[in-house]
């Protein structure tokens, strides 16, 4: 190492340093307690029983955030930080995961937390009996148990090497801890009568216009909650709700790509913040390998190949939507040198269906509104020119899921959602016999990959495993990504910290206004 | 008098039986399944299959449409599947809102439209006239969610003088209430008024060649007077069909309405029945509103026949 070369590498040092330094002693002198906030959401939330609600969707997971607290949460690179649990341990296999809670916290009905409490929680979804369609999503975990008031033990059925950031890292269906007391009490009132642990209590809750949730004064971490009142409206109409945030009826709404015009136009606005973040995985779609033509490796190769997603882009979302070439995108942790994308060449793609020989038709599954059809249309064009003819199939959005499940198809759209760890929807969506295993495709290679993938702890041989998985499902063009998930939320200017939107969840409960 | 409307009502009972049919099938013939609603990402074939045996959806459709007539008769009309609450609640907490806004919207569109329709008959064929009747034609073919934004764009965003969205209840604060109200009943009023105009306009143009206008014009009456007094009564026959018949429209209309100004009505309850397939609550409510829709033209039956003695002697 030459002198330039050293003091090259101290001058980073200090600038790294300087600047962290920078960013820690910003926010806390910035931070003003009080006030109120309005947010616009997509939907009306129709409650938070899960037992009743079964899935929370975006705007339910708004409040939900504000309401109720999880085990963990997930800090700005996406590591599992301490909430209601303070610390954690695995066995050997990661089979067992042992949770040491925080003592002293209380339910807003004065109800002790405890592991007690919390094995309830997951007793009460897991049963059979109560038919919760939020079951599901706990399948891999055997049971809960409660050795003593505030360890709590996860016995999973199959290993999970990351489990903290996903077992409740944001307050869904599942991971937000209920009050065992309130959903007794209250019977079928619960659903709209929600008891948490959370930084805000419900106030009020008029259907279909506005909820009011109010501080906890009681919150074990109080002092980092600064806004006193959260109010949470449904506003359904894109376009008036970006006009109530111009006009300030709402502090913050929610958005995504299909209204980019809107977006655009506050990213110029210097009253308006975007808020956007990049996360993992990817709007993608699934070939049925075991129906010509599309059992042919080149019909499907040439398929991808057409694919131009900057027009794509450019004709669905202004150029907003973001391309994707793997299925776990820039938000994910799994970085490949080589993900093996096929390159975007029509020509290529064309010579491919000439050398099939046979003409290549088929139908594709496409959502009947007005969004799904245009992504239909843009798909149906760039085939054709590439000598592919390609019919849409209109359906309702719930028949897609039963249709995929029964291999009724020929190309089907899907999506990989944004998830702290690849593990649980790779591994569901390729290994052989799974029913997600769309493409219905089985590769012992790849197989051997996922089983691998998903019990190696160190992280950079796992990243080298999901990037050679990605180049062989990009060689054998069994599934396509169009584009990667972006979040957005566009607020006033003063709305200040807002923690990164993993999984699309706008969490208010620790913002502030300047 | 009470003969004829006890025959209006006996009327009523077939009626009602259809729309009640009606709603049953179209509710039960739209595409996509309940259970798949509600199993989403989880679909397989045998949930589907043990879900749909729970919720009785195996059965034939007649035996369900009966099971659900039954029930409404006992005064239940069902529970949301999503969010637990009883049609009756859901409706009785949203009703007062559309109410409210189908009045405003059909008062203010009779401000507009009665006095402009007396004003062009008086004139008729005038430039004023000619002016009103095009832009009557105009205004009648502007979409409702178009000129929903664009008032939103005007009075929120520009000029800053009422609010884009949101609601607040008419108990909590009247006068809020009304500031919320102004902008979804303009909206509503303005595809309203033009149809009202033209009616009024050419039954009043008819009236005003009637001989008892020339009597009251020979005897020196004032002009306003004999068109607002004279005139306007009975060219309003067609005015009132028009008023009952354009609540079926406002329902209609605050579907949209509601929507956009995020008002919390029954016209949302609608759209959010139909988009998460909340069949029971769709159904409870489509026939509410059918059976409301079909109570007031009852009433404008009522109204025609106090207006024209003739009609309730049935030789009209």
């Amino acid at each position: 190492m030459t002198a330039a070369d050293r003091s090259g590498a101290l001058a980073r040092l200090f600038l790294v340093a300087g600047f962290a330094i920078s960013l820690s002693a910003v926010p806390a002198s910035a931070q003003k307690k009080g006030g109120s906030i309005t947010m616009g959401l997509e939907l009306d939330i129709p409650g938070f029983d899960p037992l009743k609600v079964g899935v929370y969707d975006t705007a339910a997971l708004t409040a939900s955030s504000a309401l109720f607290d999880t085990l963990t949460y997930l800090d700005t690179s996406g590591k599992p930080q301490p909430k209601l649990a303070l610390s954690w341990s695995h066995s050997e296999d990661f089979k067992t995961w042992t949770f040491k809670l925080r003592p002293g916290v209380k339910f807003h009905d004065g109800t002790p937390f405890n592991a007690e409490a919390a094995k309830a929680n997951f007793d009460r979804q897991k049963d059979p009996a109560n038919k919760c369609r939020c079951a599901f999503y706990i399948s891999n975990i055997n049971n809960v148990q409660a050795p003593d008031e505030l360890t709590l033990v996860y016995n999973l059925n199959d290993p999970s090497v990351n489990y903290p950031a996903l077992v409740s890292s944001y307050a869904n269906q599942n991971a937000a801890v209920h009050s065992p007391t309130a959903w007794k009490t209250k019977g079928d009132d619960y659903n709209r009568n929600p008891v948490g642990t959370g930084p805000f209590v419900l106030k009020s809750w008029t259907a279909g216009d506005r909820m009011v949730l109010e501080k906890n004064p009681d919150y074990w971490d109080k002092d980092r909650i600064y806004l006193d009142r959260i109010i949470l409206k449904p506003l359904p109409d894109a376009q008036s709700r970006f006009a109530s945030l111009q006009s300030g009826e709402a502090d913050i709404i929610w958005d995504d790509e299909a209204d980019a015009d809107n977006i655009q136009k506050a990213q110029k606005d210097p009253k308006l913040t975007v808020h956007t973040y990049a996360g993992s995985g990817a709007a993608v779609a699934a070939f049925n390998t075991k129906v010509a033509p599309l059992d042919d490796l080149r019909v499907r190769q040439a398929l991808v190949m057409a694919l131009d997603r900057k027009k794509m882009s450019q004709a669905l979302t202004n150029g907003l939507a973001r391309p994707a070439t793997n299925p776990y995108g820039d938000g994910s942790w799994v970085r490949c040198k080589d993900d093996g994308a096929l390159p975007e060449d029509l020509e290529k793609a064309k010579a491919l269906i000439k050398d099939y020989g046979k003409p290549v038709e088929f139908k594709m599954l496409v959502t009947a509104t007005p969004r799904g059809r245009a992504n239909g249309q843009v798909l149906q064009q760039l085939w054709k020119r590439a000598g592919a003819n390609m019919e849409i199939e209109q359906v309702d959005q719930a028949t897609i899921p039963p249709r995929a499940f029964m291999r009724q198809f020929q190309v089907t759209p899907w999506r990989i959602v944004d998830l702290a760890d690849p593990d649980i929807q790779m591994y569901s969506n390729f290994r052989s016999g799974s029913p997600v295993a769309l493409a219905n495709y089985s590769n012992p290679e790849l197989d051997q990959l996922l089983e691998r993938a998903r019990v190696t702890p160190d992280q950079e041989k796992r990243n080298e495993d999901y990037c050679a998985i990605s180049r062989l499902i990009n060689k054998e063009a069994i599934w396509y990504w169009t584009f990667q998930n972006t979040y957005y939320a566009m607020s006033s200017a003063k709305v200040k910290g807002l923690p990164k939107m993993y999984s699309g969840v706008i969490d208010l409960s620790r913002a502030w206004l300047e | 008098m009470l003969t004829f409307i006890a025959q209006r009502l006996l009327y009523l009972v077939p009626v009602l039986i259809a729309v009640s049919l009606l709603t049953f099938l179209i509710a039960s013939l739209l595409p996509g399944d309940l259970a798949y609603t509600i199993l989403g990402d989880q679909a397989t074939p045998e949930k589907v299959a043990a879900l749909r045996h729970d919720m009785g959806l195996d059965q034939p459709i007649w035996i369900r449409y009966f099971g659900w007539l039954g029930g409404i008769l006992q005064g239940d009309l069902g529970r949301s599947f999503r969010t637990g609450q009883t049609v009756l609640q859901a409706v009785t907490e949203r009703l007062p809102i559309s109410l409210e806004l189908m009045l405003l919207a059909e008062i203010t569109a009779l401000a507009i439209g009665v006095p402009l329709a007396i004003i062009c008959a008086a004139r008729s064929g005038g430039p004023f006239d000619r002016f009103m009747t095009g832009s009557a034609f105009a205004m009648l073919s502007v979409p409702t969610f178009l000129s929903a934004i664009l008032l939103i764009y005007l009075f929120a965003v520009e000029l800053r003088w009422l609010p884009a969205t949101g609601y607040v209840p008419f108990s909590e604060d009247p006068a809020k209430n009304l500031r919320f109200m102004v902008l979804p009943a303009l909206t509503l009023a303005l595809a309203e008024w033009p149809g009202i105009m033209r009616v009024l306009r050419s039954d009043m143009i008819a009236t005003l060649q009637e001989d008892f206008i020339a009597l009251a014009k020979a005897k020196g009456l004032k002009a306003s007077r004999i068109l607002f007094v004279h005139a306007l009564k009975p060219s309003s026959l067609t005015l009132v069909t028009i008023t009952g018949i354009n609540i079926g429209r406002l329902i209609g209309g605050a579907v949209i309405v509601e929507t956009v100004f995020a008002l919390p009505g029954i016209g949302r309850l609608l759209v959010g029945a139909i988009t998460t397939r909340d069949l029971i609550i769709l159904q409870g409510v489509v026939l509410l509103v059918g059976a409301g829709f079909v109570l007031i033209n009852f009433i404008v039956d009522l109204l025609y026949a106090m207006l024209d003695p003739r009609i309730r002697h049935g030789h009209a």
